[in-house]
C-alpha cells in the first residue's frame, strides 16, 4: 500500500512538472538560439503562450478522425514518461514511446496531404535511424548493470559478474554507446542537421511537415507532448550516471547545450546522410561498445 | 491581455511585389528588428498562422491563391495588407492585369501604406492587429457560449449565398468521410450552381451574432409537396436542436403543400435519426453510386 502511494505521488509530480519543465527548456532553446544568431529572442515563457494561443484558436481538420491519433499520441507519450519516472522497466518505456511516435505518424497520414505524408514518411525514417541505437542503450545498460528497472539503475545497480572499476556509474563502460545515443538525440528533439519531419523555421518545403495539417488545440497537444517527451529524453541522458546525481544534472545541461549549437551551425541534410550516419555511429560505437563489455570479464 | 496578443504568428506571401516590399518582412526577423522578441514567428503554414501579411498588388492568377491561404487560416486571423501596392493597388493600379489592392479579394483589417513599407512601420501595424485579434477572440467565444435562443431564423437573401455554400461545405465533410467519398454533390457544388438553386428556391439561414452557422433549402413541385434538401449545420454548432429548428421553420413557409420530402445517404444514421425525430418516414431507397444510396423519406402535413 505504501509503495503504491509512493507510485501515486511520483506520477502526479511527474504529470505537473514534466511539461513545466519541458516548456521552460523550449523558451531557454529559443533564447539561446537567438542569441547565438545575435537577437534579443522572445521572452522565457513564450512556448506557454504559444500553447495558450493554440488553445483559443478554431480546430480545423482535413478529417476529424486526425484528431483521435493524436490524442492518443499525446496519451501515450505522456504514459510513456510516467513509466519511466516511476522506474518502471526500460524496455516497456522505449516500445511504448515508440508506439506514441507511431500514433503521431498514423494522424498525419490520415490528414492526407502532400505535406503531411512527406512528414509522415521522413518521420518514419528517422524512427528507423534511432531506433537501433535506443535498443542498443538498453541492451548495454543491462550489461552494465545487470537489471532493466530504470529505479534500480538509478540506485546505482552494477552487475555483479562485471564489477569493473567504476561500474556504479554506466556511462564509464557504455561511453560508446552514450555517444551514439547522443546522436540519435539530435534525431529526437528534432534539431537541424536532421529535422527533416517538422522544422521549427518557416520557408520550408516541407511547410511544416508532419505537423502541416494540425491546427488549433491538436497542435498544442503536440507541442505540449513533445514537451513531455523531450523531459523523458534527458531522464535517459540521466541514467547513464546511475546513482551520481550531480554528474547528470550536468550531463543533461550540457547535452541539452550542445544539441544547440548543432542545430544552429548545421544546415539540415538529406534523409539518406541520415540514415547511413546514424546507423553507423550505432554500428561503430553503440555496438562495439557492447561487443567490448561482453569480451571483459 | 490572453496569450494570442503574444504569439502572433504569420504567414507572409508575396501577391506580386516588386520584392521591394517582402525583403523589409524578412528585414523584421533579422537581428535589427527581431520581431522574435514579440513572440512573432514566420509560420509558412496558413494553419498555423494568425496574421496574414501580403505584400504586392492582387492580379488574375493569385487572387484564388490568396482567397485560398486566408480560408485555410483558423480563428481569429488579421490580415494586414503592407505597401502601398497591397493597400490599393499603388504605381500598378492600372495595369491590365492588376485587381487592385488585397481587399479586393479578402477583407483586409490593416493597411500599412510606405513603399517600400518600413520595418518600424511593420511591427507598428503588427501591435495593431493584435487589439483586432483579441477583440475577434472574445467574440468567438461568445459565439461559442451561444445557446439555441441566441439563433435567428430568417430567409436567406442573394447575398447570403457565398456564406452558406461555405457552411455547406463544411458541414457536409463529415458526410464525406462517411462514405470516404468527395463526390457528393453538396461538395462538388460551385457558386454558380447554388445561385441558380437561389433563383428557383427557398433558403433559410440560422444566424448567431450576425454569422450563418446553419442552413436548408426547399422546393414546391407544384403538385403539393415540397422538397428539403441540403441541411447544413456548422460542426461547432451540431447537436443543439439548430437543424429541427430550421426545418420547422421552412415547412411552415410551404402553407401549400401537404406533403413534404427529404433525403440522406443510407449510412448517415445521424441525419436519419434526426429526420425520423421531425415525424419523416423511409419510403424508398435508390443507388446514387456504388459506395452511396439515397434514402428518401416523407411526412405528411397533420
Ligand atoms: S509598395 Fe513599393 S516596394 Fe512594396 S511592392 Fe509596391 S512597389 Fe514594391
Amino acid at each position: 500500500m505504501n509503495s503504491w502511494g509512493h507510485v501515486l505521488i511520483r506520477v502526479l509530480i511527474y504529470l505537473v512538472a514534466a511539461p513545466l519543465l519541458g516548456g521552460l527548456l523550449a523558451g531557454i532553446d529559443r533564447r539561446i538560439s537567438a542569441r547565438m544568431q545575435s537577437r534579443v529572442g522572445p521572452p522565457l515563457l513564450q512556448p506557454f503562450y504559444d500553447v495558450a494561443k493554440l488553445w483559443s484558436k478554431e480546430p480545423i481538420v482535413v478529417r476529424r478522425s486526425q484528431n483521435f491519433y493524436i490524442i492518443f499520441f499525446f496519451l501515450l507519450t505522456v504514459f510513456t514518461g510516467g513509466l519511466f519516472f516511476c522506474g518502471s522497466d526500460l524496455l516497456l518505456v522505449f516500445f511504448a514511446l515508440t508506439l506514441s511516435g507511431i500514433f503521431f505518424i498514423l494522424g498525419a497520414y490520415k490528414a492526407s496531404s502532400p505535406y503531411s505524408f512527406v512528414g509522415a514518411s521522413r518521420e518514419l525514417i528517422q524512427v528507423m535511424a534511432y531506433e537501433p541505437i535506443v535498443l542498443l542503450t538498453a541492451v548495454g545498460l543491462y550489461m552494465a548493470t545487470g537489471t532493466f528497472q530504470v529505479d534500480a539503475i538509478w540506485g546505482g545497480a552494477f552487475h555483479p559478474l562485471k564489477a569493473l572499476p567504476g561500474a556504479h556509474i554506466p556511462v564509464l563502460l557504455l561511453p560508446g554507446v552514450f555517444v551514439a545515443l547522443l546522436y540519435a538525440m539530435e534525431i529526437k528533439f528534432r534539431k537541424s542537421p536532421f529535422d527533416l519531419a517538422a522544422s521549427h523555421h518557416a520557408h520550408q518545403e516541407l511547410v511544416r511537415g508532419i505537423t502541416t495539417e494540425f491546427s488549433g488545440p491538436t497542435l498544442a497537444m503536440i507541442e505540449v507532448a513533445h514537451w513531455y517527451e523531450n523531459v523523458m529524453l534527458l531522464g535517459w541522458i540521466f541514467l547513464f550516471f546511475g546513482s551520481c546525481w550531480p554528474a547528470g544534472l550536468i550531463a543533461c545541461a550540457v547535452t541539452y547545450f550542445l544539441l544547440l549549437v548543432v542545430d544552429n551551425v548545421c544546415a539540415r541534410v538529406k534523409w539518406p546522410v541520415m540514415l547511413r550516419s546514424a546507423w553507423g555511429m550505432t554500428l561503430v560505437f553503440g555496438f562495439g561498445n557492447i561487443v567490448v563489455l561482453s569480451l571483459l570479464k | 491581455m490572453s496569450g494570442l496578443t503574444r504569439s502572433p504568428w504569420v504567414i507572409h506571401y508575396d501577391a506580386s511585389s516588386c520584392n521591394g516590399c517582402d525583403i523589409e518582412v524578412l528585414a523584421s526577423l533579422t537581428p535589427g528588428f527581431d520581431v522574435e522578441r514579440f513572440g512573432i514567428i514566420n509560420t509558412g503554414n496558413p494553419k498555423h498562422a494568425d496574421i496574414f501579411l501580403v505584400t504586392g498588388s492582387v492580379n488574375q492568377p493569385n487572387r484564388d491563391v490568396v482567397r485560398s491561404i486566408y480560408e485555410q487560416m483558423p480563428e481569429p486571423r488579421v490580415v494586414m495588407a503592407l505597401g502601398i501596392c497591397a493597400t490599393s493597388g499603388g504605381i500598378f493600379r492600372e495595369c491590365y492585369n492588376v485587381a487592385g489592392g488585397v481587399d479586393t479579394v479578402i477583407p483586409v483589417d490593416v493597411y500599412v501604406p510606405g513603399c517600400a513599407v518600413r520595418p518600424e512601420a511593420i511591427i507598428d501595424g503588427v501591435v495593431m492587429a493584435l487589439g483586432i485579434l483579441e477583440k475577434r477572440r472574445l467574440r468567438l467565444r461568445q459565439d461559442a457560449q451561444a445557446t439555441s435562443g441566441d439563433l435567428r431564423i430568417e430567409r436567406a437573401t442573394a447575398e447570403d449565398i457565398p456564406e452558406i455554400l461555405t457552411i455547406q461545405k463544411i458541414a457536409y465533410r463529415s458526410e464525406a468521410e462517411i462514405y470516404a467519398d468527395q463526390s457528393l454533390p453538396p461538395l462538388q457544388q460551385s457558386l454558380a450552381e447554388i445561385t441558380h438553386d437561389y433563383e428557383r428556391m427557398v433558403f433559410f439561414k440560422g444566424v448567431i451574432n450576425g454569422k450563418i452557422v446553419a442552413s436548408v433549402r426547399g422546393y414546391d413541385n407544384g403538385q403539393g409537396t415540397a422538397h428539403l434538401l441540403r441541411l447544413s449545420v456548422h460542426p461547432y454548432f451540431q447537436g443543439r436542436g439548430y437543424g429541427q429548428r430550421l426545418v420547422a421553420a421552412i415547412e411552415q413557409s410551404f402553407p401549400a403543400c401537404r406533403r413534404f420530402e427529404i433525403f440522406t445517404g443510407h449510412r448517415s444514421e445521424r441525419n436519419q435519426h434526426l429526420y425520423g425525430k421531425l415525424g419523416y418516414a423511409r419510403f424508398k431507397s435508390e443507388p446514387f453510386n456504388p459506395q452511396v444510396e439515397w434514402v428518401y423519406m416523407e411526412k405528411q402535413r397533420s
